[in-house]
């Protein structure tokens, strides 16, 4: 391969071969870590993508990340490791601070039995996150995700949500309830909930959120499952129920009432314009093409028409990545917003 | 079909109180402290859609001027103090809601008029009747504020709405004038909408101390006189009083500094866990400290307690003047511009350990922390080592580079059995590299959530006074007892004498 993920090191001399790297390095760099980030990809090229993503979060949340770069079905076995550091200016002595990296590239067997490479270079007592960007596949092996504390994945990249999102729930109820999934399209779509959310804090608003007949949403394309993912979250919470599953759904409330829900393909962000009415009010999200800023409007006969602008965070990964390890936490509505629009995932 | 009561939609959103709709009204609108912290603090919280939906900002103040040109003033400082950068379309936004009021404070008219424009912008942006007034103004200016505010009307909420007051420190200058002013202030607002602002409550650190304390067994389990040896909290800096000689002359390190910010941090590292986190379980502990500490009185100060002024002297290898040849300072100021002093908490917890409390300026280099050491164990194993173990010593660094370390002891490698002592280090900057936010974004949205714990209550401050009103009822009788030290220096031999009578040095930071 072209790009070389650090210094090459033999599989069983990895942490030996790290110690002589941090001495080599003197006193004015710090080794810092709150997680053990492992990243498993099976397509090629995937070292020097994720590579770069760890270099940008690292100097925000100090980390030891393992990336693995796996070709399970290659015959055989064989196995590649390199290490490196990722170092940040810190404070006005000239002193850095560190985060450690090692990558692997698996072929066959090696690949095949992922837990005893990942779990055998862990920082110990620090939780281990793992993003898996493959599939995940049955049948599903409990040894590896028992020790899993959150489980990153990015639902927006997937072929067929419906069986991953099955797969994904049977991880969750494998590992005794203990690990986090955590989504990144729905940790993308949270400026949008934010903000979305905010309008409702105007006063005279919250009434027309049980009045709501319609749902238009703009999403951009390959991000259905973001918009489905959003859809599903204002369904679980305001009790709507899916009645029409179809490419543009129709949802049922509590009271019997159809709510209609349009779903467009359009350019620009994941989620560009989202457009909620009821008879008396209509309420705006909107983020033009290439804005950083989310502009909300509230209308509505009993109501005082309210504008507000918000910053809209960058959509790519490193930011999304960073802002989901930052906050932390367990996502209960998550599995609620997908189990709402279960009928939807094909 | 009934509305519901909360917004859906925020659940699982942020895990704290939404601030509420409400009209801020800034009382002297034009001053450093709206300027330098509580403009820039509003963007920064605007920008991140963290502020109410509904928010009219009226700065208040003596000053002719046109809201257009307050706007403009207020971007330029926006500019150079936001720890984000401005944004033009936002701060546009942001802007919008801001207007000038131009009246003096002592005219019943001025509050007339804002009466009128709190109800145009209710009407408006739907900010619901709700007022939180921020008293930006030097305390001599509150009782007409307040007087004003009571005689208008304004400081009474209607059904359904709230009327709070937010007060900058310093809260009185004695226990006397503290009860007038919260007296004043209560005969106005209810306790419950009294928020007393003390920055250092709002600073990341200070609010982790409870969580190290109370979220981690290893601590807590050895946090009393059984384990440790004593307590030093200090907070030090090299400025000099910068301008601000007219006020600190009158006050003096041991009101600017040790009654309200040092105590706040001596009661969160004593108190006891609190039955829950509401604001008043919180604070009914930290009062609880308080009243424990044992009085400094009479001959006692002198004792206990050492103050003294900076001489002219050399920081960072720039001659700098003395106290007394400060602008503005008389020639014969006994202010004191330095504070060291032992004092005792007498509850069960805290029995026989000394806490050490300094403050100064004009030191080598600026800091503030707060050092736990424990006991020492006992010599018998090592004692064949011919020197003494080093105590185990916590450090929570509260500013600058926040963070925690814990000094232990090791053995040097090599044939003989050489301790030495080492130091765990966890820093703040270095695991969580994102910048926190300014302890003014928290505390006001705070106020507008209606939550107070990280502001002071009227007992707390009362209680505060009582013990300082102690020590300066002593320094009134004499002072000879003012020492001097060099600019530059770590503080005069007093002090250190006064840590070595209990057989411990002062921390070198």
């Amino acid at each position: 391969m072209s790009f070389i993920p650090g210094i090459p090191v033999p599989i069983g001399g990895i942490e030996k071969e790290l110690g002589k790297l941090w001495e080599e390095s003197g006193d004015t760099k710090t080794r810092a870590s709150l997680i053990n980030l492992a990243i498993y990809n099976e397509k090629p090229g995937s070292l020097e993508r994720n590579t770069e993503i760890i270099r940008g979060i690292a100097g925000e949340h100090a980390m030891r990340a393992i990336l693995v770069q796996a070709d399970p079905k290659a015959e055989g076995s064989s196995a590649d490791a390199w290490i490196t550091m990722h170092c940040y200016l810190r404070g006005s002595k000239g002193g850095s601070v560190c985060s450690e990296q090692i990558s692997f590239e698996l072929a066959g067997m090696a690949a095949r039995s992922l837990q005893s490479v990942v779990f055998s270079h862990l920082d110990s007592d620090l939780p281990l996150c793992l993003w898996w960007q493959a599939d995940f596949r049955p049948p599903i092996d409990g040894k590896l995700w028992r020790w899993v504390d959150r489980l990153l994945f990015d639902s927006r990249h997937w072929k067929n949500p419906k069986e991953q999102f099955d797969l994904i729930r049977q991880i969750a109820g494998l590992a005794e309830a203990r690990t986090v999934l955590c989504d990144l399209n729905w940790a993308r779509s949270l400026p949008v909930r934010q903000a979305l959310a905010a309008i409702f804090d105007i006063p005279g608003t919250l009434a027309e959120l049980q009045l709501l007949r319609t749902l238009e949403l703009d999403y951009a394309h390959g991000s259905r499952t973001t918009a489905l993912l959003l859809v599903g979250w204002l369904a679980d919470r305001l009790g709507w129920s899916l009645s029409n599953p179809s490419t543009n759904p129709e949802f049922r409330d509590a009271q019997g009432n159809t709510i209609h829900v349009n779903l467009t393909e359009a350019e620009g962000a994941s989620i560009s314009r989202m457009r909620l009415a009821s008879e008396k009010a209509e309420f705006h999200l909107l983020r033009e093409s290439g804005s950083d800023l989310y502009v909300t409007t509230a209308t509505g006969s009993e109501i005082a028409t309210t504008s507000r602008m918000v910053r809209a965070p960058r959509e790519e990964t490193r930011e999304i990545l960073l802002a989901e390890l930052s906050r932390g936490g367990r996502h209960p509505l998550y599995t609620k917003a997908v189990k709402a629009v279960e009928g939807l995932w094909t | 079909m009934p509305t519901p009561l909360v917004n859906p939609l925020r659940e699982g959103i942020a895990n704290r109180l939404s601030p509420e709709p409400c009209t801020l009204v800034i009382f002297g609108a034009t001053g450093d402290l709206t300027h330098r912290k509580l403009i820039p603090a509003l963007y920064n919280l605007a920008a991140e859609g963290a502020l109410p939906p509904a928010l009219t900002i009226i700065g208040f103040a003596r000053r002719e001027k046109t809201s257009e040109q307050f706007r403009k003033e207020l971007e330029e400082s926006t500019r150079k103090f936001s720890r984000t950068p401005l944004n033009e379309e936002l701060w546009a936004q942001f802007a919008s809601s801001i207007i000038y009021h131009q009246s003096p404070f002592d005219e019943a008219e001025g509050y007339t008029s804002l009466s009128k424009q709190m109800k145009e912008a209710d009407i408006k942006s739907g900010t619901g009747g709700n007022r939180l007034y921020y008293l930006a103004v030097a305390p001599d200016q509150f009782p007409v504020i307040l007087s004003h505010l009571r005689e208008s009307g304004l400081s009474t909420a209607t059904p359904g709405s709230w009327a709070r007051v937010i007060v900058e420190k310093p809260f009185g200058k004695d226990l006397k004038s503290a009860q007038l002013l919260n007296t004043l202030v209560s005969e106005v607002f209810p306790e419950c909408d009294t928020y007393r602002i003390d920055h250092y409550l709002g600073k990341e650190t200070a609010q982790n101390i409870m969580v190290m304390r109370f979220a981690n067994s290893i601590f807590e389990s050895l946090w009393d006189s059984n384990h440790i040896s004593h307590v030093q909290i200090t907070a030090v800096e090299p400025l000099g009083v910068e301008g601000r000689a007219g006020y600190y002359d009158t006050s003096g390190a041991m009101r600017d500094m040790i009654q309200n910010h040092l105590l706040q941090l001596l009661t969160l590292t004593a108190m006891e866990p609190p039955t829950s986190l509401s604001a008043d379980a919180i604070r009914d502990e930290k009062v609880k400290v308080l009243r424990s500490l044992r009085p400094l009185r009479g001959d006692d100060v002198f004792k206990h307690v050492v103050r003294a002024q900076y001489t002219a002297g050399l920081i960072n290898g720039q001659p700098v003047p003395g106290y007394r040849e400060a602008e503005g300072v008389p020639k014969d100021s006994t202010t004191e511009t330095y504070v060291a002093l032992q004092v005792n908490i007498d509850n069960w917890r805290w029995a026989g350990v000394p806490f050490f409390i300094r403050t100064a300026k004009r030191m080598p280099k600026g800091g503030t922390e707060i050092a736990i050491t424990f006991k020492s164990v006992p010599r018998v194993l090592f004692n064949q080592t011919g020197e003494g173990l080093d105590e185990n010593v916590l450090v929570i660094r509260i500013q600058p580079d926040e963070g925690v370390s814990l000094r232990m002891s090791a053995k040097m490698p090599g044939s003989s059995l050489r301790i030495e002592p080492v130091k765990m280090d966890f820093h703040y900057g270095t695991s969580f590299g994102k910048a926190t936010p300014e302890a003014y974004e928290r505390l006001l949205l705070d106020a507008m959530s209606g939550d107070a714990t990280l502001f002071a209550r009227r007992d707390e401050v009362e209680e505060a006074w009582a013990f300082v009103d102690g020590i300066e009822e002593a320094w009134k009788t004499r002072s000879d007892d003012l020492a001097f030290h060099t600019a530059g220096s770590w503080g005069p031999a007093e002090a250190a004498d006064l840590a070595a009578r209990h057989g411990v040095t002062w921390r070198r930071m």
